[in-house]
């Protein structure tokens, strides 16, 4: 999610840039709720082809109610490809790497899609709906890079749709998520564990809800299933009833600008920042997404070789002692020498400091003092671990109070 | 006055970079407005000019001679241009802890920083007077 105003230096420049794409608008895809959004007050802005909300109130404010309340996106952009009939399995165990035999039908896990090279082509999640029927989340920048994908390694008993345009998908995450949706279902949530997912009604509308999420909170996923599947007053029904019962506990709607913070604090990795077609899962500290020992998959070679020789930078977080915002691009120094670069980076609104991760040589380890560049300037950081919150406060491992 | 919702106070003058000066005897104080500062949206960082440094009044053909800083939000960076000719008095420092002050208080407490103009009489000709800014704005749309 490589949101949005560009690095510009120009106000008028920008503010050109938010003119083009407001023209740019007309041809972009709209989402079920535009409508929705925008008399909530969103700024409007496009990524990865759509129009997409990137704020309503503040990011900072959204943030922090996905962190100490609860928040509500829509993410409908991400991408939902159906794979199903009797190989499917065996079809998504060799374009993925993370072991599909382990899936139970209504679990999900995380994945990637590697090329021979062993070079992700998108990280994802997959969920088991039916005996012989996955759904694969992609990222909305490479939907159709990995439909096609699909396509082209597609052998056997197997049917393969992109589903993209007609799901709805929203987010809801936080502390209180659990307490706001259980007001709209009989299902008892309390049931359902950490990426798991049930088909349920939410306010009376057919959903596929998962334990899942891009925040680091507890929360849910939920994916509006059924006839006909592409609605805005049903798509309007089930975010309307979910702020209603959220308003007690200061649920916010949020946008792309919130999501991105929430998920750089939490350290999860976004495509085009820290993953791309020339970084492997081992070297985004993402092995959990690989089972190398499931057997053949498209990619495992390279990555068996590369386990063999190690590697030679690996995605580290960094918290900056000194003020200033580190951003995707810039270098990071050891004692004056460039030994890595920034791939995400803000200030973090709980911490109220720079963050930010990259790559650097795997001698850089954390604890590291190194510095940033920014506007020309070395500023110091720590390399640290991510999250980069304290996790007995925050995140889905709190302690709850 | 207020247009479109954004807040124009009569007694300053503005920059086509959004940009607002005070004038205070022979010196400028230096902010941004309260259109520049709601369309980038929570401002969580103020790169501040050097006290002492010389700066130009910007022209439609800007050079780093002309940047007083930049303000950044979560999601742009945007460059401060000086609206006048002249040295670095002051800045405020109250922006290095709390940036958001330019958000809440854009034309009292969130100012940037104080010019010792250099040419001012002729210079304010190349500003813009409230209800100036305010049909620029208008024009933004």
């Amino acid at each position: 999610m490589p949101i949005v105003l560009n690095l510009s230096n120009d106000f008028q420049k920008v503010l050109r840039w938010l003119g083009h794409y407001r023209r740019l608008g007309r041809h972009m895809k709209q989402l079920q709720l535009a409508r929705v959004h925008r008399s909530l007050g969103a700024e409007m802005v496009p990524f990865a082809g759509w129009e997409m909300p990137l704020r309503y109130s503040g990011i900072v404010e959204e943030h922090l109610a996905v962190r100490e309340a609860v928040g509500l996106f829509d993410v409908s952009h991400m991408g939902e490809i159906l794979v199903r009939k009797k190989d499917a399995g065996s079809f998504l165990q060799r374009t993925t790497t993370n072991d599909i035999s382990r899936l139970n039908v209504f679990d999900a896990h995380y994945s990637t899609v590697l090329n021979e090279r062993g070079g992700i082509m998108d990280d994802v999640f997959i969920y088991r709906v039916e005996e012989h029927a996955y759904m694969v989340v992609t990222n909305a920048i490479n939907i159709e890079k990995i439909y096609g994908w699909f396509k082209q390694q597609e052998s056997g008993d197997v049917e393969i749709q992109n589903i993209t345009d007609t799901t709805l998908m929203l987010a809801l995450q936080g502390p209180r998520a659990e307490q706001v949706l259980q007001q709209l279902t009989e299902f008892e949530l309390d049931q359902l564990g950490r990426f798991r997912a049930t088909s349920i009604e939410v306010a009376g509308l057919p959903t596929l809800v998962s334990r899942t999420g891009y925040t680091g909170e507890d929360g849910f996923e939920l994916y509006l299933t059924g006839e006909p599947a592409s609605n805005p007053a049903r798509a309007e029904g089930l975010w309307n009833a979910l702020l209603s019962a959220g308003r007690g506990v200061g649920i916010k709607p949020c946008g792309l600008g919130a999501r991105d913070t929430t998920r750089l604090e939490a350290g999860f990795v976004l495509y085009d920042h820290e993953l791309n077609e020339e970084t492997t899962p081992f070297e985004a500290k993402i092995s959990y997404a690989v089972k190398l020992e499931k057997g053949e998959f498209i990619g495992r070679e390279a990555l068996m070789r590369q386990r063999a020789t190690g590697l030679r930078r690996v995605r580290i977080g960094m918290r900056m002692l000194d003020r200033g915002v580190p951003r995707q691009g810039y270098r990071v120094l050891e004692d004056g020498e460039e030994v890595g670069y920034v791939t995400s980076g803000t200030i973090s609104p709980l911490l109220n400091v720079g963050i930010a991760m990259g790559y650097a040589s795997p001698d850089i380890a954390p604890g590291a003092r190194v510095a940033i560049e920014i506007h020309g300037k070395p500023r110091a950081a720590e390399v640290v671990n991510w999250p980069f919150y304290d996790t007995e406060k925050y995140g889905f491992t709190r302690r709850m109070t | 006055m207020k247009v479109g919702g954004y807040e124009v106070p009569e007694d300053l003058y503005y920059s086509r970079e959004h940009e607002w000066v005070r004038v205070e005897g022979k010196l400028a104080r230096v902010g941004v407005t309260d259109y520049a500062q709601k369309r980038l949206g929570d401002v969580v960082y103020v790169e501040l000019p050097e006290v002492g440094r010389r700066v130009e009044q910007a022209s439609e053909t800007k050079s780093k001679a002309m940047e007083l800083g930049a303000l950044e939000s979560i999601k742009a960076v945007v460059a401060i241009y000086a609206p006048l000719s002249g040295v670095v008095e002051d800045v405020n420092q109250a922006l290095r802890d709390r940036p958001e002050l330019v958000n809440t208080d854009p034309y009292g407490e969130g100012w940037v920083c104080l010019v010792e103009a250099s040419n001012l009489e002729t210079e304010l000709k190349n500003l813009m007077s409230a209800s100036a800014y305010a049909e620029f704005l208008k024009g933004l749309k």
